[in-house]
């Protein structure tokens, strides 16, 4: 009687770890498309940076980009000379002006930023470059916030004017619009969801399928995950022009060589004492 | 051309469009005196719902007389917990700079820091909505808000919190935002919606009387204080507000 009764629930508790398992490859594949696509939004989101800085004659313009999955904000682009130091630097949402515009969805300016040596001390420890002013507005749409643009330095004025706020406004909607058109937005949490209630039906419990989306990504944004670096380097080579791909491809194929040929040499000589 | 490009809610309180604001009826003779009446805020609680308050600094004048923090539920079924900040933190700067302009403004007003940037994008808009129904509960009599969430899923959260301030006599004091679209709460009816207006002085408030953004204020190159006693030249909607607020 109780061997019957427990069996179903053995079995629904496999069943569920199977599942699970199985959701949590499908979040991972998710998340190494995504990861590959950003290389194809990139090249707009390049644009606009770059013109960011011609516009507003500013010594710098970057773009970071939330990252759901590590819930962080990392700098994907940056354009004008003293800009190129903050690419890759990656910022906790609830922290520093970024986070904050982030957060809030609100544009803010700030000048004399050199009048406070804490900020400026932080700031060039990270990116090698103390701005005077600083113009942040939010990456937003109606279907949320995804990133933060920010401006440092216009060359003929010491600060920004309302006015500037409200143009880098307007660049920032262009960078929303290129994320949105293309597949970066398709973070593996949005996949995983639109794919169980789709499967699910009217019928589909929200708290159900957020408890199913959360299980199954749970590891996912591991930063230790040795798969990642992979990944980057992965769609950094597909942003390669074909010339560029050909020498790498060349490079690699003679690289294999010389390591199988020097694992063969070695094994070899492993084998010498004992023979 | 390019004035039509942009959504531009400072528009009507900048340069030479300032000039048909100044002589609209019967806004004409609005001043300190008439706004304040000699009040300096004793009395009244503001409620600062943003990034935190720093207790300690010169700014705030030791008037902010409690600070709370709120943060998602381990469980996702359950209500955000709102949870006493003893230390009175501000994690950005950007409460404490509007702290310090309300003080400034109504140096008698109590301070209540509501501290709300959510840790992750979708928790975000329910953490600011329990921290605006904490601050309504406690009996704020004005909350000043520089922060605005754009989610639909939303929208009737926030609207049965704006009745429910406005109906306990409670005036929420919201930054407009510039970007277009969904801006809950700064677009209902029931709340005060104001931008910055373009002139250095903290005491030249503007009335717009074409919705939604109804006050032009101090917000350009405002001095403001700022985290670990600090201080910072910004610019933004959310530096108009708090002198509308205080």
């Amino acid at each position: 009687m109780t061997d019957s009764a427990s069996r179903p629930r053995r079995r629904a508790r496999a069943f569920n770890g199977e599942a699970r398992a199985a959701l949590a490859a499908i979040g991972r594949r998710a998340e190494v498309a995504r990861r590959l696509e950003l290389g194809s939004a990139e090249a707009v989101l390049r644009s606009v940076v770059e013109a960011a800085v011609v516009l507003f004659e500013a010594e710098a313009a970057s773009i970071a980009l939330y990252e759901p999955a590590r819930n962080l904000l990392v700098f994907r682009v940056a354009a004008g000379e003293q800009g190129q130091g903050v690419v890759g630097l990656e910022i906790a949402p609830d922290r520093g002006l970024v986070g904050y515009v982030f957060s809030s969805g609100q544009a803010l300016a700030i000048a004399d930023v050199r009048a406070d040596p804490r900020f400026g001390r932080s700031f060039a420890e990270q990116t090698q470059y103390v701005p005077r002013s600083i113009v942040a507005v939010p990456l937003v749409d109606e279907r949320g916030t995804l990133g933060v643009l920010e401006v440092l330095d216009k060359r003929s004025e010491a600060t920004f004017s309302l006015r500037d706020i409200e143009l880098a406004g307007v660049f920032a909607r262009q960078a929303t619009v290129a994320i949105r058109a293309s597949r970066v937005e398709r973070d593996a949490a949005t996949l995983l969801r639109s794919v169980l209630r789709s499967l699910a039906g009217d019928d589909a419990s929200e708290q159900g399928v957020e408890a199913l989306v959360e299980a199954a990504l749970a590891e996912v944004g591991d930063p230790d995950d040795p798969l990642w670096p992979l990944v980057e380097q992965i769609a950094a080579l597909r942003r390669a022009g074909p010339e560029q791909q050909e020498l790498l491809s060349a490079l690699l194929d003679v690289l294999v060589r010389q390591s199988s040929r020097g694992r063969g040499r070695r094994a070899g000589r492993l084998r010498a004492p004992g023979g | 051309m390019t004035d039509q490009l942009l959504p531009a809610w400072s528009e009507p309180f900048v340069g030479a469009r300032r000039g048909a604001l100044r002589h609209l009826p019967p806004f004409g003779a609005l001043d300190r005196a008439w706004a304040t009446g000699g009040s300096d805020g004793s009395g009244v609680t503001v409620a600062i719902i943003d990034s935190g308050v720093e207790r300690d600094h010169p700014a705030v004048g030791g008037k902010l007389v409690r600070s709370v923090k709120v943060e998602l539920a381990a469980d996702p079924d359950d209500d955000p917990v709102v949870l006493d900040d003893p230390d009175g933190l501000d994690v950005v700067g950007h409460g404490t700079a509007c702290a310090g302009i309300i003080h400034s403004i109504s140096p008698g007003a109590d301070l209540v820091s509501v501290r709300v940037l959510g840790p992750d994008n979708r928790g975000k808009g329910i953490v600011f909505a329990a921290g605006l129904d904490w601050a309504i509960a406690l009996g704020a009599g004005v909350m000043n808000l520089s922060l605005s969430s754009k989610s639909d899923a939303l929208f009737g959260t926030f609207h049965d919190l704006a009745d429910r301030a406005y109906f306990s006599r409670a005036l929420l004091v919201c930054a407009a935002n510039n970007v277009p679209g969904n801006s809950y709460p700064s677009l209902f009816a029931s709340v005060v919606s104001v931008a910055a207006h373009d002139l250095a002085d903290p005491s030249a408030w503007y009335y717009n009387p074409r919705p939604p953004v109804e006050f032009g204020a101090h917000g350009l190159d405002v001095d403001v204080a700022w985290r670990d006693g600090g201080r910072m030249v910004a610019s933004g909607n959310s530096f108009a507000a708090p002198h509308i607020g205080g």
